[in-house]
C-alpha cells in the first residue's frame, strides 16, 4: 500500500467556510484582545456581551497554546494551558485589587485599572518565557515561546477577569471575593477555562490538525463555560439586570455549545473521510 | 516596607522553589510508562504534582481551621501530599506487576543506589525500565513531602499573613504552585526517575527560574492584598 505524505493530503482538503476572517495568529490576537478589553472595561454590560468577550479571550489563549506546543513541550499540551490559568488567577486578583485602588479616583470607570493587573501578568509571563527559552537557563529552544507565554498570561488574566465580572456583576474587590471566589465558583472557572485553552489542540493534535477545526472545539467548550456561568448567575441573581441576565446567558451558552459541537463533529467526520494514510508525522522547520 | 509583606514574599518564594524541587524528585514516566516501557507512574508531571499538592492543600486547610502553628499546617500538607503519592505509586506498581507482568526496575542506574540491588539484568531489552522500583519510590516520597510542604507553607502565608479567605488562599496557592511545577517540568523534559537520574543535575536552572517567577507572583500577591485592603 502506498502511503501518501501528509503534506500532499493536507493540500487536497478544501478550505472550510467560517473562521476565515482572522487569517493569522497576530491579527486574531489583536482582534480578540481588543474585544475582550472593551467588554471588560465598559461597566454595566449584560452578561451575554461579556460572554462574547470571554469566548474571544479563550480563543486567543487557545491559539497561543497551539502555536507554542506544536514544537513539542515534552510534558504534553495540557501543561501550558494549566500554566496560563495559574497566571490568570494571580493576574485577575491583581486586577480587581487595582480596581479597588482606583475606585475613589475614577468612579464607575475604575474597571480600566484592572488592565494594570493584566499587563503586569503579561510582563511576568514574558520573563518566564525568556528564562525558559534562554540557552543558559532552561533552554527549551521553542521559537516564539516568550511571546506565547506573555500572551498566555494576558489571555488567562483577561478570561478570569471577564468571568469574575459575569458572575459578580462588577469588578469590585469585595463583591468578587464574596460572589465568585469564596463560594468556590472559581474552581469551576479555573477548570473549564483551562479546558477551553488546552483541550482543543490536545484533542485535534496530529498531522492533519487544522486551525479552523481546532478553533471550533475551543468555541464549543467556551459555550459550555458560558452555560455553567449562566446557571450560576441565574441561581445567585447578583446582576443589575435581574434574573433575565442569567437566563439569557444560559440560553446563549447552550446555543453556542450545541451549534459549535454539531459543526465540530461534522467537520471532523468530513475531514476524516478523505484521510487514507497520513504517512510519517510532518516535521516542522 | 513592613516586615509582614516581606514575610509573605519569602513564604511564596519558598513554596515555589520547594514545588520545583519536589517535581524533580518524582518518578514521572509519561506516555512510555503507560506501555510499561519506562520507569515511573504513567502520567505527566503536572497531573502528579497537582494531585499531590491538592491533597496536601486539603489536609493543610483542615488543620489550618483549628491551628495557628505554621509548622503544623505545613507538615500536615506534606503528609497529605505524601499519602497521595504513596498510594499512586503503590497502585501503579500493583498494575505494572500483576497486570502487565513486568518487574519494577530503574533504567538509568545499574545498581540501586539505596538497596544495592542489581537493576540491568531485569530490564527488558530496548526498554527504559519498568514500574516504580525502590529508589524511585523513596525519591517520589521525598518529592511529595517537599512539594506538599511548600504548597501548604504558601497557603498558610496567604491565609494568615495576607488575610485572604480560605478559598481564595487555596486557589491562589494552587495557581502559583502549578506555574512553578510546570516550569520545573519543562526543565526535565517531561520525564524523570528521581534523584539518581542524570537529568536531576539540571536542578539549579529550574530553581533559578522558579525563584524569579515566584518572586513575581509573591510581589503581585502582596500588591493585591495591600491594594485590596486586606493587610
Amino acid at each position: 500500500m502506498t502511503v501518501t505524505p501528509a503534506v500532499v493530503e493536507e493540500e487536497e482538503v478544501e478550505p472550510t467556510k467560517g473562521f476565515q476572517i482572522p487569517p493569522d495568529i497576530t491579527q486574531l490576537g489583536i482582534i480578540s484582545a481588543v474585544i475582550a478589553v472593551i467588554t471588560l472595561i465598559i461597566p454595566g454590560l449584560p452578561a451575554v456581551v461579556r460572554g462574547i468577550g470571554l469566548i474571544f479571550a479563550l480563543l486567543w489563549g487557545m491559539d497561543s497554546v497551539r502555536k507554542t506546543s506544536k514544537y513539542g513541550l515534552g510534558t504534553g499540551v495540557p501543561s501550558i494551558g494549566v500554566l496560563a490559568m495559574g497566571y490568570g488567577i494571580v493576574g485577575a486578583l491583581l486586577g480587581i485589587a487595582f480596581v479597588k485602588f482606583a475606585e475613589p479616583m475614577l468612579g464607575s470607570f475604575s474597571t480600566v485599572a484592572s488592565l494594570a493587573g493584566v499587563l503586569l501578568m503579561g510582563i511576568a509571563g514574558w520573563v518566564s518565557g525568556v528564562l525558559s527559552n534562554h540557552e543558559k537557563v532552561i533552554g527549551m529552544k521553542i521559537p516564539g515561546l516568550e511571546r506565547g507565554m506573555m500572551e498566555l498570561g494576558l489571555a488567562g488574566s483577561l478570561a478570569m477577569l471577564l468571568q469574575f465580572s459575569i458572575v459578580a456583576g462588577s469588578l469590585n474587590f469585595d463583591i468578587v471575593m464574596e460572589k465568585a471566589i469564596s463560594n468556590g465558583l472559581i474552581a469551576v472557572m479555573f477548570v473549564l477555562s483551562m479546558m477551553a485553552m488546552f483541550h482543543p489542540y490536545n484533542a485535534c493534535l496530529g498531522p492533519d490538525e487544522r486551525r479552523p477545526r481546532t478553533m471550533l472545539c475551543c468555541v464549543e467548550i467556551s459555550g459550555l463555560l458560558c452555560l455553567v456561568l449562566g446557571i450560576a448567575l441565574a441561581a445567585a441573581a447578583t446582576s443589575a439586570w435581574g434574573i433575565a441576565d442569567g437566563v439569557s446567558m444560559t440560553i446563549f451558552g447552550a446555543i453556542v455549545w450545541l451549534v459549535f459541537f454539531v459543526k465540530f463533529v461534522r467537520m471532523t467526520m468530513q475531514e476524516a473521510y478523505s484521510t487514507v494514510g497520513t504517512g510519517m508525522i510532518k516535521t516542522i522547520e | 516596607m513592613e516586615p509582614i509583606l516581606l514575610i509573605i514574599v519569602v513564604c511564596v518564594v519558598l513554596g515555589g522553589v520547594l514545588a520545583s524541587l519536589g517535581v524533580h524528585l518524582l518518578p514521572v514516566g509519561g506516555a512510555p510508562a503507560a506501555m510499561g516501557t519506562a520507569t515511573g507512574v504513567a502520567t505527566g508531571t503536572v497531573m502528579l504534582m497537582l494531585g499531590a499538592a491538592m491533597c496536601g492543600l486539603f489536609t493543610a486547610s483542615s488543620v489550618a481551621a483549628f491551628s495557628d502553628n505554621i509548622l503544623l499546617v505545613s507538615l500536615s500538607g506534606a503528609i497529605g501530599a505524601w499519602l497521595m503519592m504513596g498510594v499512586t505509586m503503590l497502585v501503579a506498581n500493583v498494575v505494572y506487576v500483576f497486570g502487565a507482568g513486568v518487574v519494577p526496575v530503574a533504567g538509568r542506574v545499574e545498581v540501586d543506589p539505596i538497596t544495592r540491588q542489581l537493576q540491568t539484568p531485569y530490564k527488558t531489552p530496548q526498554c527504559d525500565g519498568h514500574g516504580v522500583p525502590n529508589v524511585c519510590y523513596i525519591s517520589g516520597m521525598a518529592g511529595a513531602l517537599l512539594g506538599g510542604f511548600g504548597g501548604a507553607f504558601m497557603y498558610f502565608a496567604l491565609l494568615n499573613y495576607a488575610h485572604f479567605e480560605a478559598t481564595a488562599a487555596g486557589v491562589i496557592a494552587m495557581g502559583i504552585f502549578v506555574a512553578n511545577a510546570i516550569i520545573a517540568a519543562y526543565n526535565i523534559g517531561g520525564t524523570i526517575e528521581g534523584f539518581h537520574d542524570p537529568k536531576f543535575k539540571r536542578l539549579p536552572k529550574a530553581l533559578i527560574t522558579c525563584f524569579v517567577i515566584s518572586l513575581f507572583c509573591g510581589v503581585f500577591v502582596v500588591m493585591a492584598a495591600t491594594l485590596g485592603g486586606l493587610i
